[in-house]
């Protein structure tokens, strides 16, 4: 799984202030989720927009398909306990509808705004700092963390005798201990970085 | 005014190994000084103390004086604007989400208004030869341009003294002669810890020799680093710049690093 | 557990994100006042940690593979209030960058796996460290089970919220779900265990024997304690107890006087190809899944157990804290641990 989503769409959908991207998600997914069990009415309409909005901001690609098709069979999956009960079919259906629709229009979100710009809408909007800080540091440092991962995983398997010994249990809760580790220092050494810049916490 | 004046400083970890066993120097405004020695001879640990990352509390005595301005907790916000220290890893001091972001947290916890802290970012980016990064993700840049960034960040604070610890540990020949090039453009005193022998031959004139903790030797670089058995002797070499050297052929410029 | 937008309905989702919000407030509140300024970056340092651990499979059978969830492995390294926002981050990110987990049941799922499941981990855990000691095999036995309940607990609150919204009956959610993590959650013991021990290996003052020597919380205080006891109840009370309860009986009852179940069975558009239809092998659900609860936990506590004594074969207890060091002495720990 890659981590990052893809950073597409045309100027005029980046240009977009990230406030208003995010409010018009929320509120799509809001709506979405409020209209009633059978409208399938309404949720062709909700599709249409959102296909639209796709066109228009030039974000309908295949790695945004290939992300939807990613996470469906996890939905669908959690949607077909709802078959057993009265009415069940119908409950799975619409389930699969409003999950898709909001799927795509959070991916649409992510694939048009830069998570940078919705950080500084948090900022704006005066949610408490720590948490905005915390979120801009794990933003930051969980691709630092992932390579680091990786290349405990790459010496790990280099040492291993064969595929077994490499995946064992022991050995990957090693790499996750090591890994602890090394973040514990660098946040030590992150909070110097910080202090030798003036930073008043 | 001398730009930094360490006197007889010391400093224990808490376990009780003595890293630093009083160490005495001067670094005159202006001058780019070299900081060379073995692993573990407490290189990292003193630009630390420069700016009071260390020690956790610091003595009334202070052992540290840069530009006049003693070391004690009330000077540190003033010192911390004078020092720039560029730390090992850039990762560790790049850690804001952009670039942008980055190079106005020094101006912005200094107070500056929104105006002051975009002029401060846009002249350090350009002093830094990192213009073409603003708009950047961090981890997207290579180390070479990690390192301009970070520099970057740093002279938007406009400091008087760079401290600079391994500068060119992680970067490739172009990185280095680019991070080179830059250091000689910048007119701040310097004080450059690396054990890129080369690299203090061709920017510092005078070097200081650190070894467990104690200074072996200070003066003039050529002159230290020709004595060969002391070289060898303090886990260093001579450097095979001082018996041949060919300057590099200016070559394609990469606009992009 | 990542609930999807669509499957919860308005009102769960609404009372979701309140005790979501509330709890993170407390959290936020907490830490502020706790966590000193040079542990604030551990933080989101130990997010991107749990992201990053997150990614690691663990096989299971052919082609099958578990992986950490790190609720409980957090609270126990850095405090609950921390591991609040810690898993708080992870939940936030992944809603937002992954769409993994959906935007309105944002709430919900902070409450289930970033309230519920931190806070019941480590509280579990301070409870059964009295009883297994605390010996590095005493805790981490105690870290084992508790993060296997934790897992259960989030679980139940899940599968009330599906119930609540009425998108899975709470006789199909229950099983299911509490099934499914009793089983994931005997994976996620054991690998916090294998973790904590790996760090005490290492660096025994991060996973510390007592409190007062943890690198970040100090000490929980109470209303701490009190604040986040009335949150998980308030929660339980919203999404579980209605069906612990069998008040939906009660409503049907009600609703068949009143001749409203008539009216709602009237006419649907798609025929259910399983109404009504029991979980098979158990006379009453309740009774089912409590038994197999019982059996899980039973199963946890042998796997804490044997793990501890495994990983910890003498009683040794930990040595005294050292607080992390800087630089060169960090450089020198790291290249001792390569």
């Amino acid at each position: 799984m890659t981590i990052e989503m893809a950073s597409a769409g045309s100027r005029e959908i980046r240009r977009l202030p990230p406030g208003l991207k995010l409010a018009g998600a929320l509120l799509f997914t809001i709506v979405v989720v409020a209209l009633p069990r059978r409208d399938w009415l309404d949720y062709g309409l909700a599709g249409c927009i959102l296909l639209l909005a796709m066109i228009w901001g030039r974000a309908a690609s295949w790695k945004l398909v290939r992300r939807l098709i990613l996470l469906e069979p996890f939905a669908a999956g959690v949607a077909a306990m709802s078959l057993f009960q009265q009415g069940g079919l119908e409950i799975f259906l619409s389930l699969l509808a409003k999950s898709t629709l909001c799927l795509s229009c959070v991916l649409l979100l992510g694939a048009t705004t830069p998570f940078s710009q919705i950080l500084d809408v948090m900022r704006r909007r005066h949610l408490p700092g720590l948490l905005v800080t915390t979120l801009a540091l794990t933003y930051r440092y969980l691709f630092v963390l992932h390579e680091e991962m990786h290349r405990l995983r790459r010496a790990r398997q280099s040492r291993a005798m064969g595929r077994r010994h490499a995946d064992s249990w022991r050995g990957q809760a090693g790499i996750i201990a090591r890994l602890f580790v090394r973040a514990s220092e660098r946040a030590g050494h992150i909070y110097a970085a910080m202090c030798a810049r003036g930073w008043k916490s | 005014m001398n730009a930094l004046e360490v006197h007889n400083l010391r400093f224990s970890y808490p376990d009780g190994v003595e890293a630093l066993r009083g160490l005495s120097f001067t670094v005159a405004e202006g001058e780019r000084v070299g900081l060379v020695g073995p692993n573990g001879a407490g290189k990292s640990t003193l630009l630390w103390h420069l700016n009071g990352l260390l020690p956790e509390i610091l003595p009334k005595e202070p052992a540290v004086t840069v530009f006049g301005i003693p070391l004690i907790q009330a000077n540190l916000e003033r010192i911390r604007a004078e020092v720039g220290l560029m730390f090992q890893d850039p990762d560790d001091q790049l850690f804001c989400p952009t670039v942008a972001e980055d190079v106005a947290f020094g101006p912005q916890q200094a107070g500056l208004s929104k105006v002051e802290v975009r002029q401060r970012v846009k002249s350090a980016l350009a002093q830094a030869g990192a213009c073409n990064l603003e708009n950047r993700l961090p981890h997207h840049l290579s180390q070479g341009e990690k390192r301009r960034v970070c520099l970057a960040g740093l002279l938007a604070c406009k400091p008087r003294l760079l401290a600079l610890d391994e500068p060119t540990s992680d970067l490739d020949p172009r990185g280095r002669r680019e991070l080179k090039a830059l250091l000689k453009s910048l007119p701040i005193t310097q004080i450059i810890s690396t054990h890129d022998l080369e690299l203090v031959v061709e920017l510092c004139p005078r070097v200081i020799v650190l070894d467990a903790g104690q200074i072996a030797a200070e003066g003039p670089t050529v002159e230290i680093f020709s004595d060969e058995p002391f070289m060898l002797k303090h886990g260093l070499e001579r450097p095979h710049i001082l018996l041949h050297h060919h300057p590099h052929p200016a070559g394609v410029q990469n606009n992009k690093a | 557990m990542h609930i999807p937008d669509g499957f919860l309905d308005v009102k769960t989702a609404v009372a979701g994100a309140a005790l979501a919000a509330a709890g993170l407030g407390l959290s936020l509140r907490e830490v502020r006042r706790q966590v000193p300024p040079a542990r604030i970056p551990l933080i989101g340092l130990g997010a991107a940690f749990v992201f990053a651990a997150q990614m690691l499979n663990f096989p299971v059978l052919a082609g099958a593979s578990g992986h950490l969830v790190g609720a409980t492995l957090s609270a126990i390294l850095l405090g609950p209030s921390a591991a609040v926002l810690v898993m708080s981050a992870v939940l936030i990110l992944q809603c937002l960058l992954f769409a993994d987990g959906g935007l309105t049941a944002l709430g919900a799922n902070l409450f289930n796996m970033a309230l519920v499941a931190p806070w019941s981990g480590y509280a579990l855990y301070r409870l059964l460290r009295r009883v297994c000691g605390n010996s590095l095999r005493g805790r981490l036995m105690a870290a084992s089970f508790a993060a296997w309940a934790s897992t259960v607990c989030a679980a139940v609150c899940c599968a009330g919220q599906l119930a609540l919204s009425g998108t899975v009956a709470w006789g199909t959610a229950l099983p299911v779900l509490a099934l499914v993590h009793i089983a994931i959650g005997l994976g996620e013991g054991l690998i916090t265990a294998l973790v904590l021990a790996g760090i005490a290996r290492t660096r025994p003052e991060l996973f510390a024997p007592t409190e007062t020597a943890q690198p970040i919380e100090t000490s929980t205080s109470v209303l701490q304690t009190i604040g986040f006891g009335l949150l998980l109840s308030l929660g339980l009370a919203a999404f579980v107890a209605p069906f612990a309860c069998s008040w939906p009986d009660g409503l049907e009852w009600a609703a068949e006087r009143l001749g409203f179940a008539r009216a709602a069975a009237d006419k649907p558009i798609f025929h259910s190809p399983m109404p009504d239809y029991q979980w098979p092998g158990v006379a009453t659900n309740g009774w089912g899944t409590a038994i197999t609860g019982m059996a899980g936990a039973l199963a946890a506590f042998l796997i804490a157990w044997v793990t501890a004594r495994w990983l910890a074969p003498a009683s040794n207890d930990s040595k005294t804290t050292v607080p992390p060091a800087v630089t060169e002495q960090d450089e020198r720990k790291s290249a001792n641990d390569n």
